[in-house]
């Protein structure tokens, strides 16, 4: 028993004792190989999956020094069982091989014949492969690269992808860093994106998430195209990359449903590329426009399911996915890996807090106590309505009042999920909203108002939920949200995230109606955050509200 | 020839004559009366076979030159004629062989004039060493060839290659080979063979013709000619070979072997678990279903093979035992239930009892029941002769040998330098060097042995472990035992679990708690520890560690087995390394409110009033004591006894009580009074002596009325028109029945409109035609329905049945 920090689990999950003098060791020599799951405050959750074993197999690892390490840190002995099944996991990588021939153009070659000849057997190929050249070679159509490898992946016989990538249109674009340099953190995800080829990076809200697509982008020094989740957001980027790099704003053109320019440098959202006519979505040709060297995915994990498709024929490309959550609802995290590609970076949240690249949160559960008239119109609800009235109920106001004027001095983010209680809300609070109605230019004339710090407060539907640079919001009040979404949640705390000048807390409030089904759904929103270590506090709405109980006329 | 083994055995030492029984311990069972008795038994087929089943290759071989070497005439051979033969080897090493074998007495005499016990032939091949029989035994033919070495070898060199070929395999023995159809494509160059008398076709008298054609055997000649290169006996291997196998800390062997260890002993109690929660039918033939072994092994992790293994060795340790169904019927479901389930799967009373021991004590019982199961583990999954899968559990897989067969491969193992792994094949090669005769055909229950060692931890990346060697030396002592009793049979022998314990993580007895509400076990929980988090939390994970979680179920279910929040707090606290966070206390604080916030019972009737004085009246009522009654809320009271007893007693008291319905209506009742059936008064019979009753008043007018209506029908019905009396019997010329029919419709609709009385022809259920005055009152659905003023009643006519319809005249 070397009592070391790794707890290894029949159930492949790898449990690392954050407080151990050896965790960091550790940490630096399983991440390469094992996927974090879980980040609380004092045992860390690893998980071996085929995937990740194969994707270090790609980075160069081989299985002997995945099993001393497992061996190496471990706490208590590791099963037998469990080493052989890593060993085999990681030999079945690299059997086959993509690469491009000189005659034939792109092909499968089988290293161990027999592996080839089952898989061309098997029915998910078909149509895949095309014709046989040699006992060890099979041509491959070039648009099938990424269907094929996603099937193989499948099979269980991922290929080793050698073909390469196209370089694209060269474009000059490099970072302008004067008076400020990229972080560690930022460059490291940028060499493991570019090493890899392509993949997602996982980086909290807040932690320059923008900056890494735009070393991303100088690495390339091609034509990118980038895709956001909104209008608002798309500028967001075009401001960065301005500031940022080399770039100037004739180079970086706007798709999207107010402008089609195609330019060197693209930003398109995802709404104008799956806008659907006659059956068709006439903008996916966008990909084809030019020849892009780049392609950036923001907040991957909203990726709309037609672009999935497109993505599936952008093998030869290089593909770079941000996001802060790899949550998704529909539960397609599988996809955006096999499509976009692995999962190239991830930081616990803490670590980059304590780092001081995000400001550090105070996450705050308020639960009020409804009126008896509310209790009792709360128990006589319909199932489906049940959450809407319990998440809307008056008494939050006072509450959200309060907590506003606990803090004068900052400015305040009220976030929501249905309008009736955000229209209260903002009367209430003598405060504007930002819905799905209201227009782009409406939205950074308040955005513009409130980063200048003439407007407090400001109270913002789903729309808040991702993309909206606001850095000065330092406190969040969550009133109401999308049922039990985790990560909506960590996107919401994202707004307030952003390193304050000063170096001050942020803070999340989230206010919940006591015993109804808000305070459950809660739980399950807290669980993502709860996971990257982000200790709720519970606290009762009258210690807010304090001596004098403000009435509700 | 049985004398003069006697007179040798006579003639032995007493050293040598225990030696002799040290070696073949099975002749002085029972112990003979004499020598010749002891010579008879040596000499019987039974013994020499068991002795020969111990032999090695080598000596097997030297056995075999023996054999070969034996003169025709007096049956003797000597050192010399059998070093001859094995010529490629030390001579030294053939003459320990053959002490080997003089000491056994399988072979006695003089070095120049050895005996061979007769016996042997008759329990061994008739072709010792791969050879045929001599040519002039076999064919004239044959042997005129072999007479002449230079024509055989000349030959053996013109044999085309397909022949050749042929020649080489049978060379190599066995030397008997079937002649085969003339299609196939070996034919040919057989028949080439044949033909040149290279080999002579054996047909056995008497026989049917085998399918495959004749039978032909390589004569010993041509047999010794071919092995020129190899030597007369073939390719001869003195020692063992000894497996290389790769060299492995033994530290790191062991590490593994521990890991191993643990992960069995999780995986048993799972798969226990998960049968307890949900027991498995015994199939009407024995053995557990295979849709139940896929369930248990999904619900324990594992896959089905080792499953199945894990299954057998809890089993085998008396873990996991048959229950009567029918016992068990209403607590437990049991799955699939096909028909009459008699017997189900369950984990017996002694599993709780390994639960409680540790867990290298754990594991030394499940180890040593699997060291001496007579089952085959592999075998379930496969099928068997008549082609049906074998299921585990199922009498299919019992094999009487696999004990044995379990340490023949680990004593393999145990002989070799600790951390040594070889491969399988080696232990395999191995085990069919050292005892070739019982090898054969025991290679699938080797390698079981040498999977199941593995998947247990008894073994470890591929070499024995260093508490599966003591296990293993354990069991030789007991065996050992002069008397067979096992002094060690009931408690697991204390040296492996030593061992095994300090490889073994130490038990743990606290836990972290974290903020998203799981709860890490940095270990192996203490058994006490455990119990707790099976009943506060869900299990998520398993393995060296233990990962739970509270949920609002779970704590909820600890609410229910009777923990108070306080209970619950001080556990978390008592029990964490860590802070318990706060979310956590919420967790219970509020699921401890919620709890028991409805409260469910029976009762037999229940009082309530709205005057809480007189509930608290009748509670204090000593009278009332009978009534078992009990206050649930001011306003009301439940009573164990029947409403009617809860009324009864309350009005005996003085109360006034009302019973009440389901609604809350009250139920007014009278008191009832006994009485007898009615009977009739003789009075009345004194109005019929009065005669006939005088009627008078309305009575008499009604009566009046009724005779007129009914003399106005009759003679109506006497009047009734032509057409319908026509319809009804013989036809209206001119007109079809189709029309007639029409037109009846139509009258009756236009009856029904006016309300008009209508003569309606038909046919009754009985075939016969009838008429009748009607006044139609709808007309749908296939049905006429109609009053008849006559009768005051309504009549409903199929409309099928109706034959003529007629308007009335006479209004």
């Amino acid at each position: 028993m070397s009592g070391g920090p790794l707890i290894v689990q029949s159930d492949k999950t790898l449990l690392l004792e954050v407080d151990h003098p050896d965790a960091k060791a550790c940490r630096m020599a399983i991440a390469p190989f094992a996927e974090l799951e879980r980040s609380p405050e004092h045992v860390h959750t690893y998980r071996l999956t085929p995937l990740g074993l194969w994707n270090a197999r790609a980075a160069g690892h081989d299985a002997e020094s995945v099993v001393d390490s497992l061996i190496k840190f471990s706490r208590y002995p590791v099963p037998h069982a469990l080493l052989v099944d890593v060993a085999e996991t990681m030999d079945r990588y690299g059997r086959l091989q993509l690469v491009n021939d000189p005659g034939h153009g792109l092909v499968l070659r089988g290293l161990d014949k027999i592996v080839l000849v089952e898989v061309a057997k098997s029915k998910k190929l078909a149509g895949m492969l095309g014709a046989k050249i040699d006992d060890e070679t099979i041509a491959v159509h070039p648009s099938e690269r990424g269907r094929l490898k996603q099937a193989l992946l499948k099979l269980g016989w991922p290929a080793e992808d050698l073909a390469g990538y196209v370089d694209g249109e060269a474009h000059p674009i490099d970072l302008a860093e004067d008076g400020w340099t990229l972080r560690s953190y930022q460059q490291e995800a940028v060499d493991g994106f570019w090493a890899g080829g392509s993949g997602v990076v996982v980086l909290p809200c807040g932690a320059g998430k923008t900056l890494v697509g735009a070393a991303a982008m100088a690495t390339a020094k091609a034509t990118t195209l980038i895709l956001v989740t909104n209008t608002v957001a798309g500028r967001q980027w075009k401001r960065e990359l301005i500031a940022r790099t080399s770039l100037t704003e004739d180079e970086i053109g706007e798709y999207s449903g107010e402008r089609k320019e195609i330019r060197a440098v693209t930003i398109a959202t995802y709404q104008v590329l799956t806008s659907r006519r006659g059956g068709t979505y006439p903008h996916l040709d966008l990909f084809g426009a030019r020849d892009w060297g780049l392609v950036i995915y923001d907040e991957v994990h909203l990726l709309p399911a037609p672009i999935f498709r497109f993505t599936a024929d952008l093998q030869a490309r290089r593909r770079l996915g941000l996001t802060a959550t790899l949550v998704r609802e529909d539960g397609r995290e599988g996809d955006v890996f096999s499509l976009i590609g692995p999962k190239r970076y991830d930081a616990p949240w803490k670590d980059i807090e304590a780092q001081g690249w995000i400001a550090p949160a105070e996450c705050v559960e308020v639960r009020v106590t409804l009126t008896d008239a509310e209790r009792m119109a709360y128990a006589v609800t319909e199932a489906e309505e049940r959450y809407r009235v319990a998440a809307t109920a008056r008494t939050k106001l006072p509450v959200v009042k309060a907590l506003v004027d606990k803090h004068p001095d900052e400015p305040v983010l009220v976030i929501g999920g249905f309008l009736d209680q955000l229209h209260q809300l903002g009367e209430y609070l003598d405060a504007p909203i930002v819905e799905g109605s209201t227009t782009n230019k409406e939205r950074e004339r308040l955005f513009d108002a409130f980063r200048a710090g003439e407007l407090r407060t400001l109270v913002l539907s789903k729309v808040g939920n991702f993309s909206i640079d606001l850095p000065e919001a330092a406190v969040a009040i969550q009133v109401s949200g999308t049922f039990g979404s985790r990560q909506e949640e960590a996107q919401r705390l994202g707004r307030v995230l952003r390193p304050k000048a000063d170096g001050r807390q942020a803070h999340f409030y989230t206010v919940v109606s006591r015993d109804t089904i808000d305070t459950e759904y809660a739980a399950h929103r807290q669980r993502f955050l709860a996971e990257q270590g982000y200790a709720y506090t519970i606290v009762d709405a009258d210690d807010i509200l304090g001596p004098a109980l403000p009435q509700i006329d | 020839m049985a004398t003069t083994f006697a007179d040798h055995l006579r003639s032995l030492t007493d050293e040598a004559l225990s030696a002799l029984v040290q070696l073949r311990p099975d002749l002085v069972v029972p112990v003979p009366a004499d020598v010749s008795a002891l010579a008879v038994r040596a000499q019987s087929r039974g013994s020499v076979a068991r002795c020969l089943d111990g032999l090695d290759e080598f000596t097997l071989a030297v056995l075999d030159a023996a054999r070969l070497s034996r003169s025709a005439e007096t049956a003797l051979t000597s050192i010399d004629a059998i070093l001859e033969l094995a010529c490629d080897v030390e001579p030294a090493d053939v003459r320990v062989a053959v002490e080997r074998l003089r000491v056994r007495f399988l072979m006695f005499g003089a070095d120049d004039a050895l005996h061979l016990v007769a016996a042997i032939d008759e329990v061994t091949s008739p072709y010792p060493a791969g050879l045929g029989r001599p040519a002039d035994f076999l064919d004239p033919q044959a042997a005129a060839l072999c007479a002449d070495k230079a024509k055989l070898r000349r030959t053996v060199l013109a044999a085309p290659p397909g022949a050749r070929a042929v020649l080489d395999r049978l060379a190599a023995g066995p030397p008997i080979g079937a002649l085969g159809r003339d299609s196939q494509p070996s034919a040919p160059p057989v028949r080439w063979l044949v033909d040149n008398h290279v080999l002579v076709p054996i047909s056995e008298a008497g026989r049917a013709p085998r399918p495959d054609g004749e039978l032909v055997e390589l004569p010993r000649e041509v047999g010794l000619l071919l092995r020129r290169d190899t030597g007369p006996l073939g390719p001869l291997r003195p020692f063992p070979p000894i497996p290389e196998g790769t060299a492995r800390d033994p530290k790191s062997v062991d590490s593994a072997g521990a890991g191993q260890v643990m992960e069995a002993v999780r995986s048993a109690e799972s798969l226990l678990e998960a049968l307890a929660a949900e027991p498995a039918p015994v199939l009407r033939a024995g053995g557990l279903g295979v849709r139940d072994l896929k369930r248990l092994a999904k619900a324990a992790g594992l896959d089905e093979p080792n499953a199945a293994l894990l299954l057998e060795v809890t089993h085998a340790a008396g873990l996991l035992g048959e229950a009567d169904a029918a016992g068990t019927s209403r607590s437990v479901t049991v799955s699939r239930a096909s028909g009459a389930v008699d017997e189900i799967f369950l984990p017996t009373g002694a599993y709780d009892l390994w639960r409680a021991l540790s867990s290298a004590q754990r594991w030394v019982s499940l180890a040593r029941a699997w060291l001496a199961m007579t089952r085959q583990p592999s075998l379930v999954g496969q099928r068997d002769d008549r082609d049906r899968p074998i299921n585990a559990l199922a009498p299919d897989a019992e094999r009487a040998g696999a004990p044995q067969a379990r340490r023949e491969g680990l004593l393999v193992l145990a002989d070799l330098k600790p951390g040594t792994a070889p491969q399988v094949d080696e232990v395999l090669g191995l085990l069919a060097w050292q005892t070739p005769r019982r090898a054969r055909g025991r290679e699938a229950a080797h390698r079981d042995a040498l999977a199941g060692a593995a998947a247990l931890g008894v073994t470890a990346l591929g070499a024995i472990t260093s508490y599966g060697r003591l296990l293993f030396e354990d069991v030789d002592d007991a065996d050992g035992d002069p008397l067979g009793v096992h002094p060690g049979a009931t408690e697991p022998p204390g040296d492996v679990v030593r061992t095994l314990d300090a490889l073994l993580p130490a038990p743990v007895d606290h836990v972290l708690v974290q903020a998203d509400l799981s709860v890490v076990v940095p270990g192996p929980p203490e058994p006490e520890l455990a119990a707790e988090l099976d009943v506060v939390a869900e299990p998520e994970s398993a393995g060296g560690a233990s990962v739970f979680r509270v949920t609002a179920a779970s704590v909820r279910r600890a609410l229910d087995v009777g923990y108070t929040a306080a209970d619950l707090h001080s556990l978390f606290r008592r029990r964490s390394r860590t802070p318990v966070p706060q979310t956590l206390s919420y967790m219970i604080d509020d699921a401890a409110r919620k709890h028991g916030g409805l409260r469910a019972g029976s009762a037999g009737s229940y009082l309530r009033s709205d005057d809480e004085a007189l509930l608290a009246e009748v509670m204090a009522d000593k009278r009332l004591g009978s009534l078992g009654l009990r206050q649930i809320a001011p306003t009301v009271l439940v009573s164990p006894l029947q409403v009617a007893r809860l009324l009864g007693g309350l009005r005996e008291a003085g109360f006034a009580p009302v019973a009440e319905d389901a609604g809350g209506v009250a139920v007014l009742t009278r008191p009832k009074v006994r009485r007898a059936p009615t009977r009739t008064s003789v009075a009345a019979r004194l109005t019929e002596q009065a005669g006939p009753p005088v009627l008078a008043g309305p009575r008499l007018a009604g009566v009046v009325e009724q005779i007129r209506r009914g003399d106005i029908a009759t003679r109506a019905a006497r009047r009734a028109p032509v057409s319908v009396r026509a319809a009804n019997g013989q036809g209206v010329p001119g007109l079809t029945s189709v029309q007639q029919h029409g037109q009846a419709m139509a009258v009756l609709q236009q009856a029904v409109r006016e309300k008009a009385r209508v003569w309606v022809g038909y046919v009754d259920s009985h075939g016969a035609t009838l008429s009748r005055l009607v006044r139609p009152v709808s007309l749908s659905a296939g049905y006429l329905r109609a009053e008849d003023e006559r009768t005051e009643t309504l009549h409903t006519f199929a409309l099928h049945r109706i034959t003529a319809a007629v308007p009335d005249e006479e209004n």
